[in-house]
């Protein structure tokens, strides 16, 4: 089975997360596949991504609201719109090659749901894909937000998962510029606070059964090591290695 | 797969048909299929220049944006705008209505060095 090395980042500040993407993604186009990885992290302090074609009518908070609530926005280059990360969520960024095209990207993203729904099934959670709208909803409420951009036919950023109960951050934006509809999350729906350490291993597990990979761990500082900026206290979570 | 005869093509899934010193470029049917329904283009700024291989612009499909590049060096002489409203026909129509964008080219003798489509058809077997 194809090996897929994956870093559990801990809690991070998005920037330098988003420079360790660029780093493997231009390391799997130049290497291939080999170079691939998945990063687990949550972002933390909390920021707010823009799509390529985000309406910036969908930010709700002024510019003040945002300096002074330390929340920082980041327009990137994938798909969809705008989204919230901040800590309780968790995030996963599989970084890996769709060879030139032969893997449709359409299914790699209809797997980042898969992955999504397995895992909250496996919490009693019964969630679908909506059709018109991305992202993995329970009832009328978004619990995980994807969105991945393509470079070269080499697929990067993910997908962004509620664990925690509070969602005060989603308040500063319209979700995916829906603006009639809501945000939850695992605890909120079990009604005790799940732990981060709890849902990994289960995504984890459903990455693995869904890509169909072996996931090996590395050590952060793989990655890490010559990233000049914001060492945050990266809570070492339990299974990696 | 649908691989017309008369144009020239890219590893990256992009064709170019040539005329003098023209070169009309869109995304190939093997691209197309690959990012499924097109919901969005972003396209070059009209006079800019590219050299080849730079990032053109992207196409956005169900939650995904994928960029494309430069088939060839040139200055973008013009757009299809009517993929603002109609990014659709990417998929419907790729070789056709769905063209992205015309480059006058500053060389034109190099499409030359790209494939033509019994090659491209063997790229794209090979990738399958």
């Amino acid at each position: 089975m194809r090996e897929l090395a994956y870093l559990d980042l801990g809690r991070r500040a998005y920037g330098p997360v988003l420079e360790i993407q660029r780093r493997v993604l231009a390391r799997v186009q130049r290497e291939g596949d080999s170079a691939s990885r998945l990063l687990l992290v949550e972002h933390d302090p909390p920021v707010i991504t823009m799509g390529r074609r985000t309406r910036s009518e969908h930010l709700l908070a002024s510019a003040g609201t945002l300096a002074a609530s330390g929340v920082k926005v980041f327009r990137i280059r994938r798909g969809g719109d705008v989204t919230f990360h901040g800590p309780g969520q968790l995030v996963a960024y599989p970084i890996i090659s769709l060879a030139r095209g032969a893997r449709p990207v359409h299914a790699h993203v209809r797997d980042l749901e898969e992955v999504t729904i397995a895992t909250l099934r496996n919490f009693g959670i019964a969630s679908e894909r909506k059709r018109e709208f991305p992202g993995v909803w329970v009832g009328d409420e978004k619990i995980a937000a994807i969105g991945v951009a393509v470079d070269k036919w080499v697929v990067y950023h993910g997908l962004a998962l509620n664990v925690g109960a509070d969602l005060s951050g989603f308040d500063l934006i319209v979700p995916c510029g829906l603006d009639y509809l809501g945000v939850t999350s695992v605890s909120r729906i079990l009604g005790r606070d799940v732990p981060m350490d709890e849902i990994k291993p289960v995504l984890l597990e459903c990455i693995e059964k869904i890509f169909g990979v072996k996931l090996i761990a590395l050590p952060p500082d793989e990655l890490i090591n010559g990233n000049e900026s914001s060492k945050t206290s990266a809570s070492a979570p339990a299974g990696v290695a | 797969m649908n691989v017309p005869a008369d144009l020239r093509y890219t590893d990256q899934h992009e064709w170019i048909r040539v005329e003098g010193d023209t070169g009309t470029m869109g995304i190939t049917d093997f691209a197309q299929h690959a990012l499924s329904d097109v919901t969005y283009v972003e396209l070059p700024e009209v006079d800019r220049e590219f050299a080849k291989g730079d990032e053109l612009g992207a196409i956005e499909s169900c939650k995904a944006a994928a960029s494309f590049y430069a088939p060839l060096g040139g200055k973008v002489v013009e757009v299809n705008e009517s993929l603002d409203d109609e990014p659709g026909v990417i998929n419907t129509d790729p070789y056709g209505a769905g063209w992205v964008c015309k480059l006058a080219l500053s060389d034109a003798s190099e499409a030359g060095k790209l494939m033509d489509a019994k090659a491209y058809e063997a790229f794209c077997g090979d990738e399958n």
